[in-house]
């Protein structure tokens, strides 16, 4: 595991929710205050945000394919569709 | 006495089409992530609209439409696909958390010239994507709320009907097996010394 005192560890075992800004203020601001003084933890906090952010960019779809498109428009086109029994939601 | 609906309020159709329509590309995103298949992909994304469509006079404006579609998305995805894809309803994700898998892991590689992360960027999107979907869903489905999707945890929470300690936890420990995912897609594509 990690070599460090005791600020590292709870530094570490907060990072997610510190990266998933999930932290309530107070704690936060501890978090940062020791990440800007502490190499080896804001390594392991940047890699874990890289990580994150590359999950995200790499799994998102931008556009829907054509043939969805094309059903998509012809619901609107035709108000209510037909073809599917689907309940309202609740 | 009938509810009213998007279909006979011009109004609220327009707002419907207006709010609702720029999220279908992420949710398409998010049914392919659940699916696997782009043909259910594109049925789910229908149901959901569907039920948006007849829900939406109950949906109350100004409030978190992208995390109702995503409720509606996921319930329908439970409902319909999930039996039919007879996956196990829960699964047990890594035991042994290793709290940091994959940093140490590349950060023993000797890779010249470039910082462990940028190993990550060389894996090409469709394996990231396989990644994520070869998670267990209990475990797929908060990753892909929060790091996909950007939900909070409350949010997610509320899109998964799950107390948020259970979310936390969930999302934690899918995000490991995720981490493990990868890891085993480096070595596979040879980004890696295995």
């Amino acid at each position: 595991m990690v070599d460090c005192g005791p600020e590292c560890e709870e530094t570490l075992r907060q990072i997610e929710g510190f990266l998933d800004h999930e932290l309530d203020p107070d704690l936060r601001s501890k978090i940062e205050r020791h990440l800007s003084g502490c190499g080896s933890c804001t390594d392991r906090a940047a890699f874990q945000q890289h990580l994150k952010e590359l999950v995200g960019s790499k799994c998102a779809e931008r556009q829907l394919p054509d043939g969805l498109k094309e059903r998509i428009g012809q619901l609107m086109a035709g108000g209510e569709p037909s073809g599917l029994d689907v309940q309202p939601s609740a | 006495m009938p509810q009213t609906t998007a279909q006979d309020d011009p109004a609220l159709r327009a707002r419907f089409e207006r709010d609702v329509l720029p999220v279908l590309p992420s949710l398409y995103g998010a049914a392919m992530r659940l699916t696997r298949n782009p043909t259910d992909a594109e049925d789910l994304v229908q149901e959901t609209y569907l039920r948006a469509f007849r829900g939406f006079a109950g949906f109350q404006e100004g409030t978190n439409l992208k995390a109702w579609l995503y409720r509606i998305l996921t319930n329908s995805y439970i409902n319909t696909y999930r039996k039919k894809q007879r996956e196990p309803q829960t699964v047990d994700g890594p035991d042994d958390l290793d709290e940091w898998y994959l940093f140490d892991r590349l950060g023993a590689q000797s890779v010249e010239g470039s910082a462990e992360d940028e190993v990550l960027d060389r894996i090409p999107d469709e394996d990231v994507k396989r990644a994520l979907e070869s998670l267990p869903e209990n475990f797929r489905l908060p990753v892909l709320l929060a790091d996909v999707e950007g939900f909070s945890y409350k949010e997610i929470a509320e899109i998964m009907d799950s107390p948020i300690g259970t979310v936390m936890s969930r999302l934690h420990r899918g995000r490991k097996a995720l981490e493990r995912a990868l890891w085993e897609t480096a070595k596979e594509r040879g980004l890696v010394d295995g």
